[in-house]
Formats: structure tokens, sequence, C-alpha cells
């Protein structure tokens, strides 16, 4: 079965990124160009689940720093949800599970 | 034990059968489980040990790519993993440019919205993952990841 990297349902009260397989140098700059597609809306709250995603790198995490600033900056609130495994263990090494609230 | 020896090009295209082949040499010394036979495809890096190891390799892997061959590849990785019953050491050699290590920026010590890196922290990610990382400038260049169980 063929899966995309993510996809994003909006509806009235959020907007939902699903991130699936591997977020990494390779696959970070497209979901990069959906982040500024989902910003460019002003969503009031956006969650990004991770709970499909079995790896990631510094350029994974850092298209998701990029998301959580984005939608900070514009007001909104971001919540990063399912985080498990090797992705987790990275946001932990980096400190940023806190700011991240996982 | 004679080590698993790999050459690719230096390109990302090549960066996720290096990334498999490291995850499955990670498996034979931390001896994990795969979660899920009947699904080749998955990554199943769950371990610690994998976790770590594949962390790391994936971070040097990207930096040979990106500042040894400037994304344009013209030249081999050649990788070398050994593996023992405690220990796995990858040594990664490249005939690019060489990287000055010294000039990686630290983590800032107070991560607010403000200071929120979006970049500069694969080094650390694999430093910090490792029990040890050396960095020998060429060409050709010599970057040696060793994690024990």
């Amino acid at each position: 079965m063929l899966t995309t990297l993510y996809d994003v349902v909006h509806d009235d009260r959020e907007t939902r990124l699903t991130v699936r397989g591997s977020l990494d140098i390779n696959s970070a700059p497209q979901l990069a160009e959906e982040i500024d597609r989902i910003v460019a809306g002003k969503p009031p709250k956006v969650v990004c689940d991770l709970g499909a995603l079995e790896l990631i790198d510094s350029s994974g995490v850092a298209a998701l720093v990029k998301l959580y600033k984005a939608v900070r900056a514009s007001g909104g609130a971001l919540a990063i949800t399912g985080t498990r495994d090797q992705p987790l263990a990275v946001f932990k090494l980096l400190r940023m599970d806190r700011v991240f609230n996982l | 034990m004679a080590p698993i020896r790999l050459s690719l090009p230096g390109l990302l295209r090549y960066r996720a059968l290096a990334v498999r082949i490291v995850a499955e040499s990670a498996r034979l010394v931390s001896r994990s489980a795969v979660h899920d036979p009947t699904d080749p495809l998955a990554h199943d890096v769950r371990d610690p040990f994998d976790t770590a190891v594949v962390s790391a390799f994936a971070e040097i892997f990207n930096n040979i790519v990106v500042h040894a061959y400037h994304r344009k590849g013209g030249g081999a990785i050649e990788i070398a993993i050994t593996t023992s019953e405690r220990e796995l050491v990858i040594e990664l050699v490249d005939y690019g440019s060489p990287f000055d290590i010294e000039r990686v920026p630290q983590l800032p010590a107070e991560l607010d919205d403000a200071a929120l890196p979006e970049g500069g922290m694969g080094i650390h990610i694999a430093k910090t993952m490792l029990d040890e990382m050396t960095y020998e400038p060429g060409p050709p260049n010599l970057w040696r990841l060793c994690k024990r169980s």
C-alpha cells in the first residue's frame, strides 16, 4: 500500500497535519512547502500527529520548529501528539520535548 | 570479525539505503526484535541502541553530502561497519571538502521560542547519541562513530 509523507485535514476547530514514515533531509523540504500553505491560512489551532512517524533527523526537526514558530507568530497554537520511539528520543536529546509539551 | 563494507555515491538519494543497512547492523549488536516481520519496509527503530546508531549515522551521512560534497556528489562515501558482542563502530570516509567541526555552535542553554534552532543540530545529535565520535579532516575525511551496548 502506498502512503504519503503527510496529509492535512481542516475543519472548523483545527487543522490536523499527520506525518508518517521518515521526516528527513530528503522529505523535509516537501513538508516545508505544505507548512507554508498551512501557516498562510493563519489557523487558530494546528494539531501535528506524529504517531506514524518512524524516523526524524535534524532537517525534520527544523521543519517542525518552523511550523511551531510560524503558528505561534500568527497567534495560533500548535499541539504535537503521538510522538514515539526514535523521534521522541531526538526531541528529548534536543530538549524540545519541553517546548512542544511532549 | 570482518567489517561490513559499503561504498555509495555521496548523494542524498543513497541515504535511505545506507540507513537501512546501518539499522540492521545495529540490530546485530542490540538483538532487538522486529516488531512487524510482515512489513519489510518499516524502519522499526525502537530499541535505544538502534535509535542512537541510526540517528547519529543519518546526521553524519547528511553532513558529508551537504558539506563535503556540497549536494553535488562527485565522490564516494565509503562505510565500514564493525560489530562485536557489545559494540558497533562505523567509519565513514569521504573525499570532499573538510568540515570545520570546531565551528559548530552549541545548543542554546535555554530553549525559548526565540532561541529554538532551525539548523545546526545534526552534529549535536550525533555526538550526544554516541559513546565516541571523532573526525579527522583530510581529504580523505574520516568520521568514526562508536556505540556500546
